[in-house]
């Protein structure tokens, strides 16, 4: 109980002013305990030597100097903005030549991992493929019906055939021969409807539509425009690489 | 408020004139009528307050030429920010909170740096705690004013040694006399917090200052 007085008494005279007086409570406490009485002593004593340190002036050039600063200030301004610009810009070159060096190692990384995969998979020899190709005129007229298929032997290309491996469908695979750019096979008049007999053409998935042209040999010439083609219930898509597997139809 | 663009705009030394800015013109009044671009009033409030704040930095940071220069920065922001001051405070509060915040973060600024003043105090060889620099004086005391100025001497260092913490509201309290109140408003705090601070920066005082009491 007389420690906890003790305590209460203490934070008083802590909390006192210098030229304060305590309560008569405090005072009457202090007369009996000499603990109490020494730290109130000693504590007077280091507030006397704290408050004693007074104000310390300020130079005589303050004022010149503050107005020195403030009438600089908007220069200062424009100095922090462009600090502030300078690191945002160095910022954002640091972020785009970190994003580069990702995207590039990531390729890298990539093309890599590609090739060790190709290395280490040879080439599986793949059943012979079928080939598709244009009948060759000769082929067409002899054979009956005129539906020719290609000895799987020798293959015979032309520029305009496309290669189609029947094989598992990966990449690497899957060798391709573009022909758009080049012309379509003629057939003469004397071939085709002269002996009676009609051209088996072969149809690939990837073709969007065909074109025949018709001539008579006369300069009556027409052009007949056939769309997707379907059979069944599949369709011939424009872009056969990527549902229908290719082949022959 | 407008920018200012030489120094000669401000010229408040030479405007400053009793008859124009009496004694009993409220902080306020002079910070409302610096708002709207009067030089003499913002002149008024830095005669006021400079060597109260450049004493309260000093003795925060134990360096005479660093609070000067804080001192400064506490009125540039006092201007600059004048629009955006508020009466919700007593002005004294205000530019003490200004300061207070200056003065601490120019404290972690050394800490970080590791800049010790070499009057201060020095880092013992095993790495611990930084202890005050306080060689015994032998000489004979020549007078009571020596004593004092190296009474006053070690309490400043002794102060320099206490944690931010205890050291902004044991110098407004016994060095400024500010009040509880005031002191917890510059603080941002709790008023029974600033009380304990305070007493347990005495007790560390104490401890310190043992050989002057």
């Amino acid at each position: 109980m007389r420690k906890n007085n003790c305590e209460e008494i203490r934070r008083e005279l802590d909390e006192l002013l210098l030229d304060e007086r305590c309560s008569a409570a405090a005072d009457e406490h202090l007369k009996d305990c000499s603990a109490c009485r020494e730290f109130y002593e000693t504590r007077t004593k280091l507030r006397q030597i704290v408050g004693s340190l007074g104000t310390v002036a300020a130079p005589p050039d303050f004022d010149f100097r503050l107005r020195a600063r403030l009438a600089d200030g908007s220069s200062s301004a424009g100095v922090h903005y462009w600090a502030l610009a300078r690191k945002g810009l160095a910022f954002a070159a640091v972020l785009v030549v970190f994003l580069t060096g990702i995207i590039v190692v990531r390729n890298i990384v990539k093309q890599q991992t590609n090739r060790e995969v190709a290395d280490s998979k040879p080439v599986v020899p793949q059943p012979s493929p079928k080939l598709v190709a244009p009948v060759a005129p000769e082929t067409a007229s002899t054979s009956s019906p005129l539906t020719a298929e290609v000895q799987e032997s020798t293959p015979v290309r032309n520029k305009t055939e496309r290669l189609v491996l029947t094989g598992p469908r990966t990449k690497k695979h899957l060798a391709t021969i573009d022909s758009a750019g080049l012309g379509a096979r003629v057939i003469s008049g004397t071939e085709a409807v002269g002996s009676g007999a009609t051209a088996v053409i072969p149809i690939d998935a990837s073709l969007p539509s065909m074109k025949f042209s018709l001539d008579d040999g006369n300069g009556n010439a027409r052009t007949i425009s056939v769309p997707a083609i379907r059979f069944g219930s599949q369709r011939m898509l424009p872009n056969g690489n990527q549902f229908a597997q290719k082949g022959i139809w | 408020m407008e920018t200012l663009t030489t120094i000669d705009e401000l010229g408040f030394a030479p405007a400053l004139q009793e008859d124009m800015l009496e004694d009993t013109t409220s902080d306020h009044a002079l910070l409302e009528a610096t708002r709207t671009g009067d030089q003499d009033a913002f002149a008024e409030l830095v005669s006021r307050y400079r060597n109260q704040i450049t004493s309260y930095i000093y003795r925060m940071t134990n360096d005479y030429d660093g609070a000067v220069d804080l001192a400064q920065e506490t009125f540039v922001r006092v201007y600059r920010a004048a629009d955006r001051y508020q009466r919700s405070y007593a002005f004294s509060t205000y530019i003490y909170r200004i300061a207070t915040n200056l003065a601490i973060s120019e404290l972690r600024k050394r800490k970080r740096r590791k800049l010790i003043s070499l009057t201060g105090f020095f880092l013992p060889g095993d790495g611990g705690e930084p202890k005050e620099l306080n060689p015994p004086d032998c000489r004979p005391l020549q007078d009571s004013e020596l004593v004092d100025t190296e009474r006053r001497n070690a309490v400043q260092r002794a102060i320099s040694t206490l944690p931010e913490k205890y050291r902004a509201p044991l110098i407004l309290r016994d060095v400024d006399g500010r009040s509880y109140d005031e002191i917890a408003k510059i603080l941002e705090t709790s008023e029974g917090t600033v009380k304990s601070r305070i007493s347990r920066a005495r007790g560390f005082l104490r401890e310190k200052m043992r050989a002057y009491l």
